[in-house]
């Protein structure tokens, strides 16, 4: 069957569907997850450079040692069960989006290639018909060379997906929807 | 061979890739937001991977849920024609998706929402707040009680009209079905000329956003009562051959 066609939220999303601490995955029903707490935080700015305010920001991602909680992974018996790995979070006035999370472990994928340390985003807002999915990594992993998703993006434009470390635990990814700067995107 | 097919993933889901005349187009005529806010550049094309694969299953472990009669009963029950909504969510195998997250908002019957950004073109309904948050059933099913959202212009457009709709944001087995999606009703004048309606280039995808008027036998005496069905993306991967 085909799946039903994507649309926008548009611009009336509830408010009260960003619940207080869903930006905060270092806990789960009621433990705390193992790993390095971070921050991952930046800005969505829009073709003009106009920050979007409200605009849905959602992200999924392996726990500290790199083990998805979910049954295609096959180490999932040994997941956090402090760590969800997802959570959501609405754009302030200046376009800011801040989560608290751990540190992503890497892991070895079954062709032999190795995933970096990454959280999956996901972007969805008034004028965008079509869930936008991106790839967050990180400064300073050496893993990050050889991902391969990291390697299907132009090389000129791979920067614009490694967080920078701007303090101690924290990570900083400006996102740029269209124009100068452009995020890359991906089709999956 | 044996050895190494215990580290293979074994995807419960795998996603093929989407038809392109099925699904909206990106930047959308006669609506600006698109063309500021949708990538210029070409997306990156890649297979999904394990990270993909994967997804939340238990996102109602972090959001709270709100029940799934919106329509309010007795001095409290909102102004505007009650309506019964059943919703099955499958997956591409035709599959009830059980246990999904499924997130409902909609404007009440004079075309106004409760939100921020709406403005006071029409008046609010104390009695309609207009947002469920509910899982489907075994049988990938959940029945919401509402009322039938009203038409509403949006502004600066140039005399665009939104059609009655009901909004669905939805999780499914893996990242890749997250859907946010638009149900509208049958035989509304305005459906033809709605510039998200018309989105998808596929006639066929659009009419399979339109809603099902059931005879009124079908449910409650006082209400109208409609049914939908919703496809996230997935299938069931083929079990390897031991």
């Amino acid at each position: 069957m085909q799946p039903t066609a994507s649309a926008t939220t548009g611009p009336f999303f509830p408010p009260r569907y960003v619940d207080e601490g869903c930006n905060d995955l270092t806990r789960f029903e009621g433990r705390a997850a193992r790993g390095e707490p971070i921050e991952i935080h930046g800005r969505v700015l829009q073709e003009d450079g106009k920050p979007l305010h409200n605009l849905i920001v959602e992200i999924w991602q392996a726990d500290a040692a790199g083990i998805f909680r979910h049954p295609a992974d096959p180490r999932t018996a040994q997941a956090d069960p402090g760590f969800l790995g997802w959570g959501r979070t609405a754009t302030d006035r200046d376009g800011g989006y801040r989560f608290r999370t751990v540190l992503p472990g890497g892991y070895a994928q079954p062709d032999g290639t190795r995933r970096a340390r990454h959280v999956n985003l996901q972007l969805m807002f008034s004028g965008l018909m079509r869930v936008l999915c991106t790839t967050l990594y990180f400064e300073g992993q050496p893993d990050n060379e050889a991902d391969p998703v990291l390697a299907a993006v132009p090389a000129a434009r791979r920067a614009l997906l490694v967080a920078k470390r701007d303090a101690p635990a924290s990570y900083r990814l400006d996102i740029r929807l269209r124009g100068e700067g452009e995020t890359p995107f991906f089709d999956l | 061979m044996a050895a190494r097919t215990e580290h293979l993933p074994h995807p419960a889901y795998v996603a093929d890739p989407l038809d392109e005349r099925a699904q909206p187009l990106r930047v959308v005529p006669g609506y600006p937001e698109t063309a500021r806010r949708n990538p210029a550049q070409p997306l990156v094309r890649r297979a999904p991977t394990l990270s993909e694969l994967t997804g939340p299953l238990e996102p109602a472990g972090r959001l709270g849920l709100l029940g799934a009669d919106v329509a309010g009963h007795g001095e409290r029950r909102a102004i505007g024609q009650l309506m019964h909504l059943r919703l099955r969510v499958l997956d591409q195998d035709g599959s009830p998706v059980r246990g999904a997250l499924v997130e409902i908002w909609q404007a009440n019957a004079a075309g106004r929402y409760i939100h921020p950004n709406d403005d006071d073109h029409a008046p609010v309904d104390p009695n309609f707040y207009g947002a469920a948050r509910v899982l489907t059933g075994a049988d990938g099913m959940l029945e919401l009680r509402t009322v039938k959202p009203g038409a509403y212009p949006v502004p600066n457009s140039g005399g665009w009209w939104r059609p009655p709709h009901i909004h669905f944001s939805l999780f499914g087995k893996i990242w890749l079905s997250r859907l946010v999606t638009q149900m509208y009703f049958p035989g509304e004048p305005l459906n033809g000329q709605d510039r998200i309606f018309n989105a998808p280039p596929s006639m066929e995808a659009r009419e399979r956003l339109v809603a099902r008027l059931l005879p009124p036998s079908e449910g409650p005496a006082d209400a109208l009562v409609f049914e939908h069905q919703i496809v996230l993306r997935g299938r069931k991967a083929t079990p390897e051959q031991p």
